[in-house]
Formats: structure tokens, C-alpha cells, sequence
């Protein structure tokens, strides 16, 4: 799905140079569910920003679904991101003026989709998030765990190659959290892949693979992707049992 | 991006989209009547006078002292005007276009007729008065100087003879044929032959409403020992002419004052200042108005985009483009306006009304409120370019870098 080598990102600021990421190599498959964790600072939310295209990077490789990204201009990132990249953010960023089916509906108007379309989208998506009764209601009228579904639906429903979380339950209390866990596996288990950040090492412990990242590397042996499909299987045979 | 979910986002902040809407809808309602007065008085300003502007002055000549002979005097320089280098002619006047004093009075068809058929203005000339004022002379003849005679301003005799303007002509003998026919400008007394036409010359003042209506009579009329002439310099030479005109009255005539020489250009400059000032106090509400909007509509737009720049990062990590993102705000501003304007519209005509039933002000001409639309989305959409580009570079890293 992603690979990443020897990738550099160095924010430069009028006075220090920030190495946020240094000689970073990194192989996501399709179908992986990836936790990342690592230390405050350590440069988690940069990698996920430049998975998804959010930032440019300043050496390395990266491809994206087989397309080399360095160079795109930003329209034709935002189209890969519009088209390919679902993204979870830790403060929700529903837009707080839009009830829950616009709000649903911003990232499909982008890929100028027809209405039609558009609205069965919706409807689908936040069905399969359980909000399909409350389409007409505003993003402050709902709970947080809420909320992180309708962001959820909507990242959904333009049925994205991968999924992008950045401490999807960072702002939930634990119960919140497990659900919305439960849902990202159900994306997962149905093709999403899905490269998550997280702080919580019982919500990383469910993931199929942990990268750890310390001082913008990764550091963990258990970099290279193991055998997805293995995992599917042990899941369904942990359910039979 | 449509229409429909940035209205309803609007919807929610309704106060300030009230606030620019109304502002719009006032621009526009006073904007568009303030331009359509400012364009009838320059129109009113364009107004031919029909006589020769550029190249004319005028003076009063006063005289003083025992045995000052104010007919000879006259004579004397008129002829000495009409010998000085530089000028085309020079006549006796009593009063020219624009100045907003002179003689006016009915003129009928009938003797003893109720009320007269037209009202005209009487300027008194000799035979150079033609000339003087560069008047195209359409029909008939000049006079001849025989006709011209001295006249007091207590005379009651009417000059047999009369030459009138076009419009006059069109008034009194709408069938036409007006030369040569005889009208009554003393009710009592005996009848004037109208001998020439002319094509055009305004009455004195600008606000008549018979204001082509002019009769030109053949007379001296000095007022008291007060004389008033006309010159027409040869183009290009008025200003040289007028430089040299007092020395060369005073040095015939010592025992007299030269009053202030004025040209026809001062004379229409000051017979217009109201409706100058007019224009330019409108003009001056127009600009700070349409300057106040659009200001109104940056620090909006500014503000709102400072508010929403967590917004618009989530929407560039979505998928939007820059141009998506400027689009927004271009939209955005654009239905605001438009519910402004539609709201302005309005009060475009409401305003008309109300200044026709008060001051009774022409209607305000239809197409002033389309144009006026027109400019103001312009300027709305020109007002916001600049919040929207600064939103469209918000970057789409801070969806996941802001707090
Ligand atoms: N825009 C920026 N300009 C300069 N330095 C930056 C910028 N963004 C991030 N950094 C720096 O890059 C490093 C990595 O930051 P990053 O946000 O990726 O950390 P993180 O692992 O996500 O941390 P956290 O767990 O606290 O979210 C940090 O040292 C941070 O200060
Ligand atoms: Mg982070």
C-alpha cells in the first residue's frame, strides 16, 4: 500500500533546524492494520502527515498505492488524497456548522461526485456507523464517541484504499474508545488498511503490527509487514472457537 | 461546491451575514439613486448655451462724474472694442446665459390676451449682437443698425422688430412659419415682426422652464450710467484680449470704473457651482460608501476565515484544492451579496419614490439597479479575493497539527 525509505523531514524555523523524521523506512501492505506509538515528539503525527499527503517531505521516497509522490503539485495531491486517503483526526474536526449529512458529504462534493450518489454514500456510511437516524443533527449536539463516528463515516464513504488516524480515541474515555476500535477493525477486516497513531498500548496490542517510533526512526524489529492474511485467518479461527 | 451547504452553514451565523447583507442592500439603494443625480446634473452641466463660450468675455463699464455722457460713451467704445486687435466683434448687452439675472416677459399671439402664449427671455443687442454671441442665425435677417435704438428702462415701447430662438418659434407657431408673423410683447401696445430665428441661445437662468425660449430686441439700454458688453475674441486670443480691455477703457474714458472682467467660461462655471458641488458631494458619498462595504466585506471575510482556519485545513486534508477552498469564500461572499442586493433592490425604488414625492425627483431609470448589481458583486467579489487567498494557503497539515 505505502513504502517509505530512507525518508527525511526537517522543519526549518529562522534560527534551528527540527529533524522530525530521519532516514525513516517504513512498508505498509494493503490490508494491514498498523498501530504507531512512540513517545511524545517523536514524530508520529509527521509521518502520518505525509502518508496522507498533509506535508511534503524533504528527502527520501515514498509511493503511494504504487505512484512516487514526490514532485505531485497540490492539486494532484489533494485529488489522491480526496480519492485514496480516509482521515481520523484525535479532535474529530467534524465542521461544526454542517449537520452530519453535509458534513459527510464535504470530502464526496470534492471528488464531484453526482447527488444522487453522494446521498446513498452518506446514508451507507452513517448507517454503518449507527448514526443514520440523526443525519439532520449538528456535530455539537452529539456525544465525542459520536462525533469520532460521523469522522469516521465520513472518511468512509469515499471508500478509501487507507485509512489515517491520528489518536482516533485520544479524546474519548475508554468505553467511547473501545467502540470506536471495534468499528476500525470491522473497516479493516473488510480491505481498509489502516496506519493508526495511538497512546494506548492495549488499543496497539489489537493491531495486526507496531511501529514504534523514537527520535523520527523507527525502531522497532517488527517494521516488516507480516502475513496479513494469516491474521485474518487466526481471527476467524479465534471466533469459531 | 454548491450553493446549498455554504448557505445553510451560513444560516448558522446569521447576525453577521445580516449585518454585510444589510450594508449592500444600503450601498446599493443609495448608491444607485446618488449615481443617477450625480448623472442628471452632469447632463444638466452639458447643456449647450447656445452661444459662443469659449471665446467670449464680458464688463460692466461704470461711469461718474458731471456731463459723463453715458450714449456717446457707449458708442465710443463699442467702436473702440471693435478695433482692438484680436477681436471678432463686440456688442452692448444687458444680460448673457447662465448668469441668472436678466429681463424675462409673455409674449402673445393676440393683443390683450389673458394669459400670453409663451414666456421669453429679452436680451437687447445692436446689429454686432449676432456676431457677439456667435449665434447661428437659421432664418430671416440680422438687424440692420438703423433699427437699433436707444432705450431707457422705464420705456414702455416695444422694437418693432424681433429675432427669437428656434425653440421660442416652435412654442408660439407649433405649425411652424413664424417669420414674419407679428407677436405682442406689450399687451397694450403694437405688434413685433418676428424678422430672424436663430438656432439656439438659453435664457439667463437654468432653472427655467422656458429656458430656449429666447427674443433677441434691437436697442441700446444703458442702465443708468452702467454699460455692459459682450466680446468675441478671435479663437485662441480671449485671455490676450481681455488683458489689454480695461487700460484701453479706462485711457478713452478715465472718469469711470471697469468692473471685473469675466469670460463666459467663469459665467458657466459659476451658474453651475450648485450642481457641481452636488456632484461632488455624491460622488464623495459613492466612493465612501462602496469603500466602507468593501471594507466591511474584508474584515468579515478576514474574520471569518481567521475563525475557520481549523475548517479549512480539515477541508484541504479532505481533498480540497486551493481553488476549492478559494471558491468557498468567492461563493460564499457572492450569496450574501446577492440576498443584499435583492434586499437593496428594493429599497433602490422605495428610495426613488420617496425622493420623487419630496423633492420631485425624475424616476430612477430601471437599469440603474442592474448595473448597480453588477458593480456590486464586482466589488464584493474583489473585497473578498484577498481572505481567500489567505485561506486557500492555509495548510492542510493543520487538521492534524492544531489544537
Ligand atoms: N510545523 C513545525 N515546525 C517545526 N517543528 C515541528 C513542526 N511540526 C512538528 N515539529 C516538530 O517535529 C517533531 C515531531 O513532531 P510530531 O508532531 O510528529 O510528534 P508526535 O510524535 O506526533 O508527538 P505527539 O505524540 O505529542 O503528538 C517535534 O519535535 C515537533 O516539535
Ligand atoms: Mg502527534
Amino acid at each position: 500500500m505505502l513504502t517509505m525509505t530512507h525518508l527525511q523531514k526537517v522543519y526549518r524555523t529562522h534560527l534551528i533546524e527540527t529533524y522530525a523524521l530521519r532516514d525513516f523506512s517504513i512498508r505498509v501492505e494493503e490490508g494491514e492494520f498498523v498501530a504507531v506509538t512512540g513517545p511524545s515528539g517523536s514524530g508520529k503525527t509527521t509521518f502520518l502527515n505525509i502518508c496522507g499527503l498533509l506535508e511534503e517531505f524533504t528527502a527520501g521516497q515514498y509511493q503511494l498505492d504504487g505512484v512516487d509522490v514526490r514532485g505531485l503539485g497540490d492539486s494532484a495531491r489533494s485529488r489522491l488524497r480526496n480519492e485514496k486517503i480516509g482521515f481520523i483526526f484525535q479532535s474529530f474536526n467534524l465542521i461544526p456548522d454542517l449537520n452530519l449529512f453535509d458534513n459527510v458529504d464535504v470530502p464526496l462534493r470534492y471528488r464531484r461526485i453526482a447527488a444522487g450518489e453522494r446521498k446513498r454514500r452518506i446514508e451507507e456510511a452513517l448507517a454503518r456507523v449507527g448514526l443514520a437516524s440523526r443525519m439532520k443533527h449538528y456535530p455539537s449536539e452529539l456525544s465525542g464517541g459520536q462525533q469520532q463516528r460521523v469522522a469516521i463515516a465520513r472518511a468512509l464513504a469515499g471508500s478509501p484504499r487507507l485509512l489515517l488516524a491520528d489518536e482516533p480515541t485520544g479524546n474519548l474515555d475508554s468505553l467511547m474508545a473501545r467502540g470506536v476500535m471495534e468499528l476500525l477493525e470491522e473497516i479493516n477486516r473488510q480491505g481498509t488498511t489502516i496506519v493508526m497513531v495511538t497512546h494506548d498500548p492495549e488499543l496497539a496490542a489489537r493491531a495486526h503490527r507496531n511501529v514504534h517510533v523514537i527520535d523520527g526512526q523507527v525502531t522497532d524489529f517488527d517494521s516488516e509487514p507480516m502475513l496479513v492474511r494469516s491474521v485474518r485467518d487466526g481471527d476467524a479461527s479465534r471466533a469459531m472457537a | 461546491m454548491e450553493i446549498r451547504p455554504i448557505l445553510s452553514a451560513l444560516l448558522r451565523s446569521k447576525v453577521s451575514m445580516i449585518l454585510i447583507g444589510l450594508q449592500v442592500a444600503l450601498t446599493l439603494a443609495i448608491v444607485s439613486n446618488a449615481l443617477f443625480i450625480v448623472s442628471e446634473r452632469l447632463e444638466r452641466m452639458q447643456r449647450p448655451s447656445g452661444m459662443n463660450e469659449a471665446d467670449t468675455f464680458l464688463f460692466n463699464s461704470t461711469g461718474f462724474g458731471q456731463g459723463y455722457d453715458v450714449k456717446s460713451v457707449q458708442q465710443g467704445d463699442l467702436q473702440l472694442l471693435r478695433g482692438l486687435p484680436g477681436v471678432v466683434d463686440a456688442t452692448s448687452i444687458i444680460s448673457v446665459p447662465m448668469s441668472e439675472s436678466g429681463w424675462s416677459t409673455g409674449v402673445s399671439l393676440q393683443p390683450r390676451q389673458a394669459t400670453s402664449t409663451a414666456n421669453t427671455a429679452l436680451y437687447m443687442v445692436d446689429a454686432h449682437g449676432l456676431s457677439s454671441y456667435g449665434l447661428k442665425l437659421v432664418e430671416g435677417r440680422d438687424f440692420r443698425p438703423e433699427e437699433i435704438g436707444f432705450r431707457s428702462m422705464n420705456d414702455r415701447n416695444v422694437p418693432t422688430t424681433v429675432i427669437i430662438t428656434r425653440a421660442l418659434a416652435a412654442r408660439l407657431f407649433p405649425q411652424g412659419g413664424a417669420l414674419g408673423k407679428q407677436v405682442y410683447y406689450d399687451n397694450e401696445g403694437p405688434p413685433t415682426t418676428i424678422i430672424g430665428i436663430v438656432d439656439h441661445l438659453q435664457t439667463p437662468w437654468l432653472d427655467a422652464d422656458f429656458i430656449d425660449n429666447s427674443s433677441l430686441m434691437p436697442a441700446y439700454l444703458p442702465y443708468g450710467n452702467v454699460t455692459r458688453y459682450l466680446v468675441r475674441a478671435e479663437p485662441g486670443r480671449r485671455d490676450e484680449v481681455m488683458q489689454g480691455v480695461e487700460q484701453a477703457m479706462i485711457q478713452a474714458n478715465p472718469s469711470r470704473i471697469i468692473g471685473r472682467v469675466r469670460t463666459m467660461e467663469q459665467v458657466r462655471a459659476d451658474g453651475y457651482a450648485g450642481d457641481r458641488a452636488m456632484a461632488i458631494i455624491l460622488g464623495a458619498v459613492i466612493v465612501a460608501l462602496l469603500a466602507i462595504t468593501a471594507l466591511g466585506i474584508v474584515g468579515m471575510a478576514s474574520f471569518w476565515v481567521a475563525q475557520r482556519t481549523r475548517q479549512i485545513g480539515t477541508r484541504r486534508a479532505l481533498g480540497a484544492t486551493r481553488w476549492d477552498i478559494l471558491r468557498y469564500f468567492h461563493t460564499e461572499n457572492f450569496i450574501i451579496t446577492t440576498l443584499g442586493l435583492v434586499v437593496g433592490g428594493v429599497l433602490a425604488y422605495a428610495l426613488s419614490l420617496w425622493l420623487m414625492r419630496e423633492y420631485q425627483a425624475p424616476r430612477l431609470p430601471w437599469h440603474y439597479v442592474p448595473v448597480g448589481f453588477a458593480c456590486l458583486w464586482l466589488l464584493g467579489q474583489l473585497a473578498v479575493l484577498g481572505p481567500a487567498l489567505r485561506a486557500s494557503r492555509v495548510p492542510p497539515a493543520l487538521a492534524t497539527r492544531s489544537v
